[in-house]
């Protein structure tokens, strides 16, 4: 029997899964075996299901093509060399396997786990691993993740060179870290998903939807961890953030694509099932033991959530820049301090900040300004951060704001921030 | 109505580096355009390099394909109804294909 449609990301999710399983078997020396069977099953898909439709249990189908397309190049390649035989023969075993029935999920979700873990190995170079997390566990492909980061292909296509060559070098396995380093692989772990989630959030420039996709899929790896065995309250900490925020994403922007200040936000287009989402884990992230940089942000992204007073979100905040002395949390530190004392507290607050090149400090200084009547010195401000990197719908945020400074008109509400 | 039949080419390369958000979508595409109800029949040709059969002396002899050396092979075909050539040009140019820088070429079928 066959079915009309495809679930959303199907085959980008398929894809890290299918990976993790066949590298596990294989060894990570064989990664692009794995890769390569995996993309196999997918050109297979496209040439056969538009003539005899779609597989009932398209995730069972690409499991067993993929697993067919190994076989062929592990003969034709001999690849393990006098292992081939014996890689073979697992491959055979593995096939038999049903991904979705319960008992074969765990194992899948486990191969997974162990893949980013290995992403974020010490010996992978910082900034190559977020890139190798979104390639092989995320199922992006060089170009979506240069566009994601706005940068160049050739660039990130460098960055996974470095990472596959160190897991050749040091001949990285599937292992779960033990002992000290399974704690401290954690942190990378969730540093790099932290990161995956802000660079998708933070939507710099233009209005490409593949940001969106970084936030989910920060938020499904993060899933991942939270629903093991080696879960704990700062994952829980860093899911409800991530929940939170996105929960806002559909909000942030009004039909016409321009930008709506939190306050005005119709919190009816706020995502209910993150919420809810977010607060089951930030219920979860306060219930042991242990603080993490995460607990203060999940604490401010709650608070928000519910509602709470701008003094409850100070001191959060106070909190939160006595773990993390930023500049940016300095900055939104200022938005709150400009709620509760008003603008020209604010503004002192945020006087000594270097954060050059960052539209968001201009913004937030514009925005007081005006609110202290200086509207000469705000339209420089608005103007300036015009000249930084942001995206469409911040840029028109900030035109709106030049031609309020220029009319005259009265000082609008609200703050062009990260309390979108 | 009339019968064609819509051959489409395409650069094998260019699929191989789509990633597999694109797969996808592409393959929605390709789906949902073989519903459509113009469509009679439709085939997707392996991408292995085939057999070419010649005579050669009165003897038919079989080697390996391809049968051109040109970079585009030969890789699905359709036959629609359509009233006319015009008729069946409007009615593919939407086709994915086209999309993923493919090429289709459309032929009346004899005696339809």
């Amino acid at each position: 029997m066959n079915t009309d449609s495809l679930l959303d990301h199907l085959f980008r999710h398929q894809s890290g899964r299918i990976i993790a399983h066949l590298t596990r078997l294989l060894g990570p020396q064989h990664l692009e075996t794995a890769e390569e069977a995996v993309q196999e099953a997918m050109l297979r898909a496209l040439q056969t299901w538009p003539d005899q439709g779609a597989p009932q249990n398209a995730p069972a189908w690409l499991f067993r093509v993929a697993h067919n397309a190994a076989i062929d190049a592990v003969r034709r390649d001999k690849t393990g060399g006098q292992k081939s035989a014996e890689f073979v023969e697992e491959l055979n075993r593995s096939a038999l396997n049903i991904p979705g029935d319960p008992d074969f999920e765990g194992q899948l979700r486990d191969s997974e786990l162990r893949l980013v873990f290995m992403c974020c190995h010490p010996g992978i170079p910082r900034d190559s691993r977020v890139v190798l997390a979104l390639k092989i566990a995320g199922g992006f492909n060089v170009r979506e993740i240069a566009r994601a980061f706005l940068a160049a292909d050739e660039a990130i296509a460098q960055k996974l060179v470095r990472a596959r060559r160190q897991i050749r070098e040091q001949n990285l396995t599937l292992d779960v870290p033990d002992g000290a380093e399974l704690p401290e692989r954690l942190d990378t772990v969730l540093e790099v998903i932290y990161f995956m989630f802000n660079e998708g959030y933070g939507a710099h420039e233009g209005e490409d939807l593949i940001r969106t996709d970084l936030c989910f899929e920060a938020l499904r790896l993060g899933d991942l961890i939270a629903s093991s065995s080696i879960s704990s309250p700062k994952v829980d900490a860093l899911m409800a953030l991530m929940a939170l925020q996105a929960a806002r994403l559909a909000a942030r922007t009004d039909a016409a694509g321009d930008l709506v200040l939190f306050e005005e936000q119709d919190r009816s287009r706020w995502d209910q099932r993150l919420i809810v989402l977010g607060f089951h884990h930030f219920e979860r992230s306060i219930a042991g033991t242990g603080i993490s940089p995460y607990h203060p942000q999940a604490a401010i992204a709650a608070a928000h959530a519910r509602g709470a007073k701008w003094l409850e979100i100070l001191d959060l905040y106070e909190q939160l820049y006595a773990m993390s002395p930023s500049p940016v949390v300095a900055l939104n530190r200022a938005v709150a301090i400009a709620k509760v004392n008003g603008p020209a507290d604010a503004l002192a607050a945020i006087e000594s900040l270097k954060l050059p090149g960052y539209y968001l400090y201009l913004a937030v200084r514009g925005h007081l300004l005006l609110e202290l009547g200086s509207r000469a010195e705000a339209a420089a401000c608005f103007t300036a951060a015009l000249e930084c990197r942001c995206s469409e719908p911040e840029r028109r945020f900030l035109q709106r704001k030049i031609e309020e400074c220029d009319q005259g008109a009265g000082v609008a509400s609200g703050f062009p921030l990260s309390t979108t | 109505m009339s019968k064609y039949m819509l051959l489409l080419y395409h650069d094998p390369a260019g699929f191989t580096k789509m990633s597999p958000e694109e797969m996808q979508k592409a393959t929605e595409k390709y789906m949902e355009w073989r519903k459509r109800s113009f469509v009679v029949d439709s085939g997707r040709l392996a991408g292995d390099t085939g057999r070419v059969i010649r005579s050669q002396n009165g003897q038919s002899r079989a080697t390996d394909g391809p049968y051109s050396a040109t970079k585009e092979v030969f890789g699905g075909y359709y036959t629609i109804e359509a009233a006319g050539y015009d008729d069946a040009v409007k009615l593919s140019m939407d086709h994915p294909h086209l999309a993923h820088g493919g090429t289709i070429e459309v032929r009346h079928v004899f005696g339809t």
